[in-house]
């Protein structure tokens, strides 16, 4: 098992990865391929969070209801922020969650499991265990997706480049 | 909201295999660090100790039906708190001392008869409140090694761990953005190799 040092060392590829997250789901139409699992649909939810990184943090907040839209967001981006936690939904087949996830730690909260089918105690508790999983390999495979692109130098060159452009010319958009 | 029903919120952590025949010795391991309630007569303001799974009063553990169907270990890890909230002190404490005066015909304690007349007045209290309980739902998977918290509050992961770690003398780990990349296979490596990377600055163009 890796040593785990000071989160705060990588915190800077959760936020990465959830800013290539915003990014991919907007350029594919939500659509974002994962190599394991087929296309997963990604929307962010009603909740951004937009962080700077370094000693002095600022955030930025916002709330609306399509957040990744809002000006604010957008602008924020385009002074270094990066986003920090957001809500996610998430689609997989026929399967819909949504969560809360933090970019420092891939914490999940308040994630909103599908109507379960099973009506008895024992067998609810195993489907709920299911479906945590279920999204849980979801969000862990997306992060894979990214950080095997993220450490290629060769993926990494032109998707930067075409996460700049996003950054710039969907901020002034 | 819990693990049974409604949105759940959680840390995740890793924790090395057992050895074979881990039932009994896991049952007895949670029997010595149980829950016991909170002697309202004593100083004791938080007892922390594990609870079944269904219900918050019982501890009491069978090797046999120690795991769930599904195969995981489920437990609850309850947690007490009484105290007599200090405003509150404060004011019995203060209308006591007026009482004691009146009767007394003095216009007020010494000290020392305050330091007193706090604590018998923060016994009495103590006597009649109810302390506040927290569950925390702790679900292991023990043939990952992977276990989540149903809570994601700092305090509650530092108890939690500490309490694990005394109870069943296993170093527990929590799964953060590296971990989860050796979870899913990545070699460490790969994963050391990550050390050469620095921030994106993705809002400058490139030169």
């Amino acid at each position: 098992m890796p040593n785990q040092p000071s989160h705060d060392r990588f915190a800077f590829l959760g936020r990465e990865f959830l800013t290539w997250l915003w990014f991919e789901a907007e350029r594919n139409n939500g659509a974002v391929q994962v190599e394991s699992l087929g296309p997963v649909r990604v929307e962010f939810g009603q909740r951004l969070v937009l962080e700077s990184s370094g000693t002095v943090r600022e955030d930025s907040t916002d709330k609306s209801e399509a957040p990744s839209l809002a000006e604010d967001a957008r602008t924020a981006l385009r002074v270094g922020k990066k986003v920090a936690r957001a809500r996610l939904l998430l689609d997989l087949g026929e399967r819909h969650f949504e969560l809360g996830i933090d970019a420092e730690t891939l914490t999940l909260s308040g994630v909103k499991l599908p109507t379960l089918l099973a009506g008895e105690d024992d067998q609810r508790l195993e489907e709920r265990l299911r479906l945590i999983d279920e999204v849980e390999n979801i969000v862990d495979e997306l992060y894979m997706t990214f950080i095997r692109l993220r450490k290629d130098a060769e993926t990494w060159a032109p998707l930067r480049e075409a996460l700049r452009t996003w950054v710039l010319d969907g901020a002034q958009a | 909201m819990g693990i049974l029903s409604g949105p759940v919120s959680y840390l995740r952590f890793v924790v090395p295999s057992p050895a074979d025949g881990f039932e009994n010795a896991f049952c007895e391991a949670l029997a010595q660090h149980a829950f016991h309630e909170i002697d309202p007569a004593s100083d004791v303001e938080r007892a922390a100790g594990w609870v079944q799974f269904e219900d918050a009063f019982a501890s009491e553990w069978d090797p046999q039906t120690l795991l769930h169907a599904s195969g995981h270990l489920l437990l609850r890890l309850r947690v007490d708190t009484l105290k007599v909230p200090a405003g509150t002190l404060k004011a019995y404490t203060a209308r006591e001392a007026r009482d004691r005066c009146r009767e007394l015909q003095r216009d007020k304690l010494a000290k020392r008869e305050m330091d007193v007349l706090k604590l018998e007045v923060k016994q009495r209290l103590r006597k009649r409140s109810l302390p506040k309980m927290a569950l925390l739902e702790v679900v292991w998977n023990l043939g990952t090694g992977e276990l989540r918290l149903l809570s994601t509050s700092k305090a509650a992961a530092t108890l939690f761990t500490d309490v694990f770690e005394k109870t069943f003398g296993l170093q527990i780990r929590p799964v953060g953005l590296l971990t989860v990349l050796w979870l899913r296979g990545m070699s460490e490596p790969e994963i050391d190799g990550l050390s050469a990377l620095e921030p994106e600055r993705l809002h400058l163009l490139a030169r």
